[in-house]
C-alpha cells in the first residue's frame, strides 16, 4: 500500500541472457535440434574426411556392386550405378545446406526488410511493396522458378537466385502483418515523440517483436528449401549430375522402389533428419527469445 | 429470508499446478450467501476474488486448477462432490454469471440472437426440455426487454459491434437472466464502461434482483460500487477472506487495516477530505483557440464517400503554468483527441494550439521546442516495448531528443529510476517483469528523460489498482513541485480530478461544456452533462451522496440519450 511495496526488493537476479540460456537448455526438444543441426553441418563440413568412399561423390561407376542393400560396408546401399548412398548422403548436405543459407541468407533479410517498410510506412511505401509481394506470391512458385532457371543456365547457383527471388515475399508477408500491429502500439509513437530516427523505430522497436514469426517461418523453410531445390534437380533444373543432391537421389531411388527401397528412403530420411533438427531449434529458439511467457 | 444460506462456501482452499509446482491461491475461504441477499467480494487484482468465482460456477482453469479442501454447498448440495452432470445442469441455469468485458465476451460473428439461442438450446437440452423455436424466441425477447433494452427485434439481429458497451452489458445481463437463475455472479459489472452508463447498469441490477427475488453476488475491485448495490462484503486480499461484514459496517466501520487503506485510497468527492489544489501562476502555457478536429474516413478506391465525423468542435482552452489541468469526459467526447493535439500528434483541422506564445507547428522545426512537451499513456502494457529492457526503453529519450552522450547515458537512467522511485537494478528488468506501477513509473521516467516543462497524462491510472494509482498520483503531485511541471490530465475519473487537478474542463460531444476552477466545478456544476456526470459517480458516504448535485430523470434522460441506449 505504502510507496514501497509497488517496488519490489532487490534480488540477486541472474542476467537475461544467463536467464534465456537457461530455458533452452532446460527445453529438450530445442537441445535436440540444436545437436541435430550441429551434427549436419558438421557432417556437410568434414565430408571428404569422415565419408568411406569420397570418389562416389563424383561420377563414379561401379556396375558390381549396383543396387546392394545396406550392409557393414555400405550403410546406406549402393545406388544404381554402384555408388555408396551414405557418402553420397553426406556429400549431399553441402548442396543442401548451401542452398538453405544461401537463399535464406538474402531471402530473410529482404522479405524482413521490406516487411518492416511497408508495416511502418503507410501510403504508397505500403501499397508498392505489397501490391508487388502479393502478385509474386500469386505465381506458381515451381513454374516461375523453372522459367527463371530455363533462361539462366540450370546449376546451383542458378536455382539458388531463382528460389532467393521467389522466397522473400514470404517474409515479407509475415513480417508486414507483425510490423503493421505492433507500429500502432503507443511505444512506437513514445519513440517517435523522443525523436529516436526512422531505422531506430524500424530495426529497435518493431524487428524484435517480429522474431518469433521471423524464427519460426525460417526454420520451417529451411526444410522447404531443401525439397524445393530437390524438385527443381529433380526437373533437372536444380543441381547437375553427377553432384550429389538429396532430392535428386530419391527421385532417381523412386525408380527402384520398393524392391531397392534403401535408394529412396535413405536420401529421404536424411533430409527429414536436417529438417526434423531446424524445427525443433526453430522452436526452442523462439521460446527463448520470447519474454513474454 | 430464508434459514438456510443460498450459498455456503467453508474452508475453500486452491492452488494451481505450474512447473511442477503447486502455489495455493486460495486460503480457507468462508462465504455464505443467504436467499435474496446482495453480497459483495471486493479485492484488488490477484486478491483471488475471481478465482473463488470461478471455483462457485465450476470453470476453474483445468488442469491447473485443483480444488485442495472445504465445500461450496448451494441449496444445500455440495457442488465439489456433485456428480459432473448434476453440476453441468446448475451451470447458466440456477447459476448464472454476467461477466465482465462486454466486448470480449461475444463472438464478433454471431448475432446477439444466435449467443442467446445456443444458450437456450444448450442449457434445455442439459435440462431435458424440449422446446420450440418460437418458444425460445419468445423467451428472447421478453428477457430482453427484462434488461430494458428498447426493440428487442432488433437487438436479436444485431452484431456485438453494432451495439453500444452499455447495451451489450445490457444483452450479457439478458443472457444471464434467460434461465431464471437463484444465484447471480456478476463479475465487474459495467466497470469498463463510462460512469453515467455504468451507472445505469447498477441501477438495473437493483430493480432485478429485488423484481426477480434474486440472489447477486458481486466481483468487484470498487468499493464506490458496492456500496450502492450490496447489503454484506466480503473484503479479500492475497487469497484470503480478511474482514467481512454488511455494508454499512465495512464502509463507517472498518476494522482491519487494510480496509480501511482500500477506502483511504478512494479519491473523496465531497466533504473534508478533499484535497484541494492551488493554482501556482496565472502565466498562460497552452493557449487552444478555436481548435477544430475533423476525422474523414479515407475513400476507399471507388467506394462510396463517407461523411467527417467531428471529434473536437470549437474547444478554447487556457492553461497555465504549474496547472494540473484536468480534461473530463466519457469515451468518444474528445478529450483524447484533443490531448493528441495538443502534443502535435495530430494536426488540428482548424484553430490554433501555443505553447508560449508559439505555434506547435514548430514542433518540426525545433525539437528543442518539441522536447518541452511529453505524454504518459493510458497503458503501460502498450506503451512499453516488451523487448527492450527498461535501459534500452530508457535511452531513447536520451540519446536522441535529449542528445546525451553514451557514457553519461546509465548515469541518467539511474537518476531517472530514483526520481519515480524505482531501484537502479531495474533498469535491466523487461516490462513483463514488472507490475502495473512499476511500468508506469517507468513510462513516467521516460516522459521526464528530456527534462519537459509540460507532461500529458493520458488516463495514467486507469488500469491500475486503487491503491497503486494513489501512490502514482503521489508521486505525480512530488514530481510537479520538486520539478515545476505543468500537467495536462485527461481522465474519465472525476473523484480523482476532484483531488488531483486545480483547473477541469468536461467534454461533451467534442465541445468544451464546462471549464473553471475544480472546486467551483464540482460545487455548483452548471451545465446539465456535468450535473449527471457528477451525479453517476459512485461514492463510499453518505454524506457524499447528500452532496452530490440532484438531476432528475428528465434532465438525466435529456442529456444522457446518446449515450445510455
Amino acid at each position: 500500500m505504502s510507496a514501497v511495496s509497488d517496488v519490489a526488493q532487490p534480488l540477486d537476479e541472474p542476467s537475461n541472457r544467463a536467464r534465456a540460456w537457461r530455458r533452452f537448455l532446460r527445453n529438450p526438444a530445442a537441445v535436440i535440434g540444436a545437436i541435430i543441426v550441429i551434427s549436419v553441418i558438421a557432417a556437410a563440413l568434414l565430408a571428404p574426411e569422415l565419408v568411406p568412399f569420397p570418389s562416389h561423390a563424383g561420377s563414379f561407376v561401379d556396375f558390381r556392386s549396383r543396387h546392394l542393400p545396406p550392409s557393414l560396408l555400405h550403410v546406406m546401399g549402393t545406388d544404381n550405378v554402384g555408388r555408396d548412398i551414405f557418402s553420397r548422403v553426406l556429400f549431399g548436405y553441402r548442396v543442401s545446406l548451401l542452398l538453405v543459407f544461401g537463399v535464406l541468407g538474402v531471402a530473410v533479410p529482404l522479405g524482413v526488410l521490406f516487411g518492416l517498410l511497408a508495416g511502418y510506412f503507410a501510403g504508397p511505401v505500403e501499397t508498392i511493396v505489397m501490391g508487388f509481394t502479393n502478385v509474386m506470391l500469386a505465381m506458381p512458385p515451381l513454374i516461375l522458378a523453372l522459367a527463371i532457371t530455363a533462361v539462366l543456365s540450370p546449376d546451383l547457383v542458378n536455382s539458388m537466385i531463382a528460389i532467393t527471388c521467389l522466397w522473400w515475399t514470404w517474409h515479407c508477408r509475415v513480417v508486414y502483418r507483425v510490423a503493421k500491429s505492433v507500429a500502432a502500439e503507443d511505444f512506437v509513437e513514445a519513440a517517435r515523440i523522443a525523436g529516436a530516427s526512422r531505422p531506430h523505430i524500424l530495426f529497435r522497436e518493431l524487428l524484435p517483436n517480429c522474431t518469433a514469426a521471423i524464427s519460426v517461418k525460417t526454420t520451417l523453410d529451411a526444410g522447404f528449401v531443401i525439397l524445393f531445390g530437390a524438385s527443381l534437380s529433380f526437373l533437372g533444373l536444380g543441381v547437375q549430375p553427377p553432384t550429389p543432391d538429396l532430392g535428386t537421389m530419391v527421385a532417381t531411388g523412386a525408380q527402384y522402389l520398393p524392391e531397392m527401397w534403401w535408394e529412396a528412403v535413405m536420401p529421404g530420411l536424411a533430409i527429414l533428419y536436417a529438417i526434423l533438427g531446424f524445427n525443433l531449434l526453430g522452436d526452442g529458439l523462439r521460446d527463448m527469445m520470447d519474454v513474454e511467457i | 429470508m430464508a434459514d438456510a444460506p443460498i450459498l455456503d462456501v467453508q474452508g475453500l482452499n486452491i492452488g494451481f499446478q505450474a512447473y511442477g509446482r503447486m502455489s495455493q491461491v486460495l486460503h480457507d475461504v468462508a462465504l455464505r450467501v443467504e436467499t435474496g441477499q446482495r453480497a459483495a467480494v471486493i479485492g484488488e487484482s490477484g486478491s483471488g476474488k475471481s478465482v473463488t468465482m470461478k471455483a462457485i460456477i465450476g470453470t476453474l482453469p483445468q488442469p491447473a486448477g485443483r480444488v485442495l479442501g472445504g465445500s461450496i454447498r448451494f441449496q444445500d448440495r455440495d457442488l465439489l462432490t456433485l456428480p459432473r452432470r448434476e453440476r453441468e445442469r446448475l451451470k447458466g441455469t440456477d447459476i448464472s454469471i454476467v461477466h465482465q468485458d462486454p466486448l470480449t465476451s461475444f463472438s464478433p460473428v454471431f448475432t446477439i440472437g444466435e449467443h442467446l439461442e445456443d444458450v437456450l438450446r444448450f442449457a434445455d437440452r442439459r435440462l431435458g426440455a424440449a422446446t420450440s423455436a418460437a418458444d425460445r424466441r419468445r423467451r428472447m425477447e421478453a428477457t430482453l426487454a427484462q434488461v430494458q433494452l428498447k426493440d428487442p427485434a432488433r437487438v436479436l439481429q444485431s452484431y456485438p459491434f453494432q451495439l453500444s458497451g452499455g447495451m451489450r452489458q445490457r444483452v450479457l445481463i439478458a443472457m444471464a437472466l434467460l434461465h431464471r437463475p437463484k444465484l447471480l455472479i456478476a463479475d465487474e459489472p459495467g466497470t469498463a464502461l463510462d460512469v453515467t452508463t455504468q451507472d445505469e447498469i447498477l441501477r438495473l441490477l437493483n430493480q432485478l434482483v429485488s423484481e426477480e427475488r434474486l440472489t447477486l453476488l458481486m466481483v468487484t475491485h470498487n468499493l464506490a460500487v458496492v456500496r450502492q448495490t450490496s447489503d454484506y462484503v466480503y473484503v479479500m486480499q492475497a487469497g484470503r477472506i480478511v474482514e467481512h461484514g454488511t455494508a454499512r459496517q465495512i464502509f463507517e466501520a472498518p476494522r482491519t487495516p487494510y480496509t480501511q487503506q482500500l477506502l483511504e485510497a478512494i479519491p473523496p468527492l465531497y466533504g473534508p477530505r478533499v484535497q484541494q489544489r492551488q493554482a501556482h501562476s496565472t502565466d498562460p502555457v497552452i493557449a487552444a483557440t478555436d481548435v477544430v478536429k475533423t476525422f474523414r474516413a479515407p475513400r476507399r478506391w471507388l467506394g462510396p464517400e463517407t461523411p467527417p465525423v467531428t471529434a473536437v468542435r470549437g474547444a478554447n482552452l487556457a492553461i497555465c503554468r504549474g496547472d494540473i489541468f484536468g480534461i473530463a469526459g466519457e469515451s468518444g467526447s474528445g478529450k483524447t483527441t484533443i490531448a493528441r493535439m495538443i502534443m502535435g500528434l495530430v494536426p488540428p483541422t482548424t484553430g490554433r494550439i501555443e505553447i508560449d506564445g508559439r505555434s506547435i507547428d514548430d514542433f518540426r522545426r525545433d525539437p528543442d521546442f518539441r522536447r518541452r512537451i511529453q505524454i504518459v499513456y493510458q497503458n503501460p502494457a502498450s506503451s512499453l516495448n516488451p523487448r527492450r529492457t527498461v535501459a534500452q526503453t530508457l535511452s531513447v529519450p536520451l540519446a536522441f531528443a535529449g542528445s546525451v552522450p553514451k557514457d553519461q547515458r546509465a548515469e541518467r537512467i539511474r537518476t531517472l529510476l530514483g526520481q519515480v522511485e524505482l531501484p537502479s537494478h531495474f533498469a535491466d528488468r523487461y516490462p513483463h517483469q514488472l507490475s502495473g506501477g512499476q511500468k508506469q513509473r517507468v513510462a513516467i521516467a521516460r516522459a521526464l528523460a528530456v527534462e519537459p516543462e509540460i507532461l500529458v497524462l493520458d488516463e495514467p491510472t486507469s488500469a491500475l489498482d486503487v491503491s497503486v494509482q494513489k501512490t502514482v498520483i503521489d508521486l505525480l503531485l512530488a514530481l510537479r513541485d520538486r520539478l515545476g511541471l505543468t500537467y495536462v490530465f485527461i481522465s474519465h475519473d472525476l473523484s480523482l480530478m476532484r483531488n488531483f487537478c486545480n483547473r477541469i474542463a468536461v467534454m461533451f460531444r467534442g465541445e468544451i461544456c464546462e471549464q473553471g476552477d475544480t472546486n467551483e466545478v464540482f460545487e455548483h456544476p452548471k451545465h446539465a452533462y456535468t450535473r449527471a456526470l457528477i451525479a453517476s459517480i459512485p461514492v463510499i458516504s453518505d454524506a457524499e451522496e447528500r452532496a452530490k448535485p440532484v438531476v432528475s430523470l428528465e434532465e438525466r434522460r435529456a442529456v444522457l440519450a446518446s449515450t445510455v441506449q
